[in-house]
């Protein structure tokens, strides 16, 4: 298990424990955090799983994918530390990630 | 188990005996023949969800370059530059970027207000009766009304492209008009950019002016009006075909499921999940192609460098091993990426705009007519290699039926009025014109007139009027000027022999498509 804190964007936390192999993006659905859209079901084809990394977190979590940088330009407010939520892997050595979430479109 | 009879899996996309259910063919290629090679036709089809998914991701080995569309493949059309849905790295990048930043989630889910406008004002009038059409009434006037007001066409301008058409239809046999130089509809959209460029608003198109780029060639600059012209044609093009494609299957798939209807009629938060099954299950565009740039392999065969390849959306959705009990709909099923909208680089741009439609489509169709039943009879489905979906949906509530609905015979010279009224002298031609967005079937009616002719064509994208008739010999020209799904000037040359008609067409920017024909 991986013990992922999600923080809406009003600054509320959520800790999900994530079974290894799932996404970032369907920890959050598991754990029913809010501001996660997804809609393409974790297809890198959306931009809807936008988060922020940690920046204490960043260097272990990787950048982005080619494929990732193209799809990120559907995302507001793009950063330096957006990642697609549904391009990150939760592995053991992500035990204890925070990643943030932007403001949501509804 | 299946309507082919032999024991070779076969399968075309132009067969016909395929349109209505290629979902049997479809289980067959991903169990039998997973790389399927169609002599016929000369291309390669891949159908499991792993091979769609890398024919549609791997834009090195799979290029967009030379079309997406099998015909343009197989047939090399030159493509010019701006036609972004055919492009490769480093064009395709620059341009797809541009138009990410504009098609955005958050910009679309801000046009909900207008769309549901959209949808009330085509919807309301039909509640009383009970019968209504999925494509006539909401498929092709809702995501047409989007797309004009993203574009910034004034709706009296929409409206007028449309009193033009209903007074064209007044022209006698006999005398052609002329309406080049003065249509605005003639003219594609390039008045409206040469306007907008002098008069800048909050739109789509003032955008796509002003957006500032780095070209291929690392100089800062905006995009020609010929760029923009094209980027708006196909935008008004795919945001109108594919979203009324959707349209109608969500009304066909639901009719067949009320079950699963009267639960998303109690709980609209089921709405995206259902649209997604729905795009999963009947995908409007169920094979994209690809050019195969070097030797790869896919299931051990190798697929040589040129030949085309096309990935079997429609069949990658269903395959077992990412979709269990693919070939059942079921809008509670766990999340897992259909490629309806493509995969990677390619990847459907106006995914956004297409999901809210849909939802809003389909909320907007429960608040009104919580219960209906589709009239499969007078339904017409057409496929191409492209676009698979409903030319017409006609549809009525339970108290429609109780009432009695209008006799068959009735509807149908309603439906064919040309077909009654054929004048005197009237030649009648079948024609099919194979168009960058595939092939286009349309029915030609026409009276010669010494050196000159005059006539209507008829085809899915409406009824519009031959203007320029003329006859040398054997060699008939004519223009016509097109109005869905997107505003285009065509200009045909054929030959006619006997019963045959061949020839060309040229589609404004779009290139030439080859014209085929037969008396009718
Ligand atoms: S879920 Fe669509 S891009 Fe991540």
């Amino acid at each position: 298990m991986a013990r992922i804190t999600y923080i809406e964007f009003g600054g509320r936390e959520h800790v999900v424990d994530v079974v290894p192999g799932l996404s970032v993006m369907e920890g959050a659905r598991q754990g029913l955090i809010s501001g996660i859209d997804a809609d393409c079901g974790g297809g890198c084809s959306c931009g809807t799983c936008h988060v922020y990394v940690d920046p204490d977190w960043q260097a272990r979590v990787g950048g982005r994918n080619p494929i990732e940088d193209a799809t990120i330009e559907f995302a507001e407010n793009v950063l330096p530390n957006s990642r697609l939520a549904c391009q990150i892997t939760v592995t053991e050595a992500l035990d204890g990630l925070v990643v943030r979430i932007p403001e949501t479109l509804r | 188990m299946n309507a082919m009879g032999e024991g070779f899996v076969h399968w075309d996309p132009y067969d016909p005996k395929y349109f209505a259910n290629p979902y049997p063919a479809f289980r067959r290629l991903r169990e039998e023949a997973p790389l399927y090679y169609n002599e016929q036709y000369d291309f390669y089809a891949v159908s499991r969800y792993e091979d769609v998914e890398r024919g549609l991701g791997d834009r090195d080995t799979f290029i967009s370059g030379r079309g997406g569309i099998l015909e343009i493949i197989k047939q090399n059309v030159p493509i010019p530059p701006g036609v972004f849905i055919f492009e490769d790295p480093p064009l395709h990048t620059i341009h797809r970027g541009l138009l990410t930043r504009i098609f955005t989630p958050k910009k679309m889910a801000a046009l909900e207000p207008q769309i549901r406008a959209f949808c009330a004002r085509a919807l309301d009038p039909l509640v009383e009766g009970g019968e209504f059409n999925f494509i006539d009434d909401l498929g092709a006037d809702m995501p047409m009304r989007v797309i004009g007001m993203l574009l910034g066409i004034p709706e009296e301008d929409l409206k007028d492209v449309q009193h033009r058409a209903n007074e064209s239809l007044r022209t006698e046999p006999g005398k052609p008009q002329d309406y080049s130089g003065h249509s605005f509809a003639g003219q594609g959209f390039d008045e409206y950019i040469d306007w907008r460029a002098r008069n800048p608003s909050d739109d789509l198109m003032t955008e796509l002016l002003n957006a500032t780029f780095v070209d291929e060639k690392g100089e800062t600059r905006r995009l020609t009006r010929e760029e923009v012209l094209i980027f708006i044609n196909i935008l008004a093009g795919a945001g109108n075909e594919t979203t009324n494609r959707l349209i109608g299957w969500t009304g066909k798939v639901l009719a067949e499921h009320p079950d699963q209807r009267r639960q998303i009629y109690e709980n609209r938060g089921l709405i995206p999940q259902a649209i997604e099954e729905i795009l999963r299950f009947e995908p409007p565009g169920p094979s994209v192609g690809r050019y195969v740039a070097t030797d790869t392999e896919f299931q051990g065969t190798t697929v040589p460098k040129g030949s085309a390849l096309l990935c079997l959306v429609g069949a990658a959705n269903r395959d077992p091993g990412k979709f269990a009990d693919g070939d059942s709909f079921n809008i509670n099923r766990a999340r897992v990426p259909h490629l309806t909208f493509g995969y990677g680089f390619h990847a459907c741009l106006g995914n956004a705009l297409a999901r809210v439609e849909g939802r809003i489509a389909l909320d907007e169709l429960l608040n009104r007519f919580p219960e209906w039943d589709v009239d499969l009879a007078n339904a017409h489905l057409s496929s191409t290699s492209t676009v698979r979906g409903w030319e017409t949906l006609p549809a009525f509530t339970p108290k429609a039926r109780r009432r009695g609905r209008s006799t068959p015979e009735a509807r149908r010279e309603a439906a064919e009025p040309a077909a009654a009224q054929a004048p005197a002298g009237a030649e009648r031609w079948k024609m099919t014109m194979k168009t960058p967005m595939g092939p286009q079937e349309m029915v030609m009616q026409i009276v010669r007139a010494g050196d000159m002719f005059s006539g209507r064509i008829e085809s899915p994208m409406g009824s519009e009027p031959i203007n320029n008739g003329k006859i040398a010999g054997e060699t008939l020209t004519w223009t016509m000027e097109v109005k869905k799904p997107t505003s285009i000037k065509v200009s045909f040359d054929v030959k006619i022999q006997g019963d045959t008609l061949t020839g060309h067409a040229k589609l404004g920017l779009f290139g030439k498509a080859p014209v085929i024909g037969q008396r009718a």
